[in-house]
């Protein structure tokens, strides 16, 4: 049981890691290649975003890189 | 609807309901540690902090639970419902001081990781009786930072409505895994018949409300019309419906809402484009058939939002003849202009 906690909590950590850094780009950088609205918004929003951005990074950096594709 | 993101979308309502929250809460946590020093002395300023913060979170998550079925028996209580995301930010807060107390009062003595020891310091996983309840908690409090930090117009729009109302129906899971965490605790720590009592009455409450609101959507959903000789769904009487109000019917499995306009008739799909709140419960306010929800406009003669805005929803063809309002069962595109139909 131990082994299946360490395991759960490894890969709790790490998705929160990667979150953690998907959030500092997207929040500085990539959001507003996402979202236009987010280029007149105020640095406080973005604040706002960071920990919802850590949670569900997955769906955003799947949409952002879609975003990028049609882009190009 | 705006060309940005603001903080929060306050207005002086939102305010007012806010300032309510705020009251209400300080309120029970003063009542909650003078009631508790007085007639449990022997307890910790910690445990009376675990337990005020954990009730009133628990106490919140039942109120955010009802508002739904009780806006959908009762369109009085709409304007609790505007404001149930605040709600839900304030709950998540005080089961994040609940959580962040427990973790240090329990678990950040020991040489362990506090985590690893919710997980690890009851090792007694297959008992009913004893079975780690903080890790339920810590679940429960996992979900609700996730749904609590995706509470903005910009992930509802960037994670795509579905997904979001996906993960925001884990509050039910959450729901779950708070009373089976406050069960087994009550149970384990020290018996109480009082909290164990409060929390079957809670979930009567709230399970019971969602049967009734279930039921009397159902009958919208399964009332049966007549068509006329082209097909065309009877559904009511002209004067059945109230100016700048609408009437709701289930056409071909979608729900239509029939809205009045100065004496003339427009019927739109009943679901709005932002949060999926019901069109056809709100009223048409300049003009624009406004979301009881959030406020999002629709115009009712083509099913689109007023420019700069880009929200369509499907529009219906309508006739009257003697009185009676007949609809085309099939959708036209959304946004797709009709004329109204004069009474």
């Amino acid at each position: 049981m131990e082994l299946i906690i360490n395991v759960f909590l490894i890969v709790l950590g790490l998705y929160f890691g990667l979150g953690l850094i998907f959030g500092l780009y997207f929040v500085f950088i990539g959001g507003t290649k996402l979202d236009s609205f987010l280029k007149d918004s105020k640095k406080i929003v973005r604040l706002l975003l960071f920990p919802g951005v850590i949670a569900t990074w997955p769906f955003l950096l799947r949409k952002l890189l879609n975003t990028e594709q049609d882009d190009s | 609807m705006g060309l940005d993101y603001k903080f929060v979308l306050w207005n002086k309502h939102k305010k007012t309901y806010d300032k309510f929250i705020a009251l209400g809460m300080v309120l029970y946590l003063i009542l909650f540690f003078v009631l508790t020093l007085v007639t449990n002395a022997e307890l910790t300023v910690e445990t009376i902090i675990i337990r005020a913060f954990g009730s009133l979170a628990i106490i919140v998550l039942h109120i955010i639970l009802i508002i739904g079925p009780l806006t959908r028996l009762n369109p009085k209580y709409l304007p609790i419902l505007y404001n149930r995301r605040h709600l839900g930010v304030s709950m998540f807060l005080a089961a994040l001081v609940h959580g962040l107390f427990s973790i240090i009062n329990f678990h950040t003595l020991g040489d362990k990781n506090p985590i690893v020891s919710i997980f690890t310091s009851n090792m007694d996983y297959g008992s009913l009786h004893n079975f780690p309840f903080q890790v339920l908690g810590f679940f429960a409090l996992l979900i609700l930072f996730v749904m609590a930090s995706t509470s903005h117009d910009f992930f509802l729009k960037n994670l795509s409505p579905k997904i979001w109302k996906q993960l925001h129906m884990l509050v039910y899971l959450a729901y779950a895994l708070v009373i089976l965490h406050v069960f087994l605790g009550a149970f384990q720590q020290e018996t109480s018949l009082f909290t164990i009592g409060i929390l079957i009455l809670g979930f009567l409450m709230i399970s019971g409300l969602h049967v009734i609101a279930a039921f009397k959507e159902g009958k919208i959903d399964s009332a049966k019309g007549e068509l006329d000789s082209n097909g065309w769904l009877k559904v009511c009487y002209t004067d059945e419906i109230e100016e700048s109000r609408a009437k709701i019917f289930t056409v071909k499995n979608e729900r239509v809402a029939i809205f009045k306009n100065e004496d003339k008739l427009s019927a739109i799909h009943n679901v709005c484009k932002h949060q999926g709140g019901p069109l056809g419960e709100g009223k048409i306010v300049d003009g624009c058939i406004t979301c009881p929800w959030h406020g999002y406009q629709y115009l009712p003669h083509n099913g689109q939002s007023p420019p700069p805005f880009t929200e369509k929803v499907n529009t219906y063809e309508l006739k009257v003849l003697e009185g009676i309002v007949y609809i085309n069962p099939d959708a036209m595109a959304e946004g797709t202009e009709v004329a109204p139909i004069v009474c």
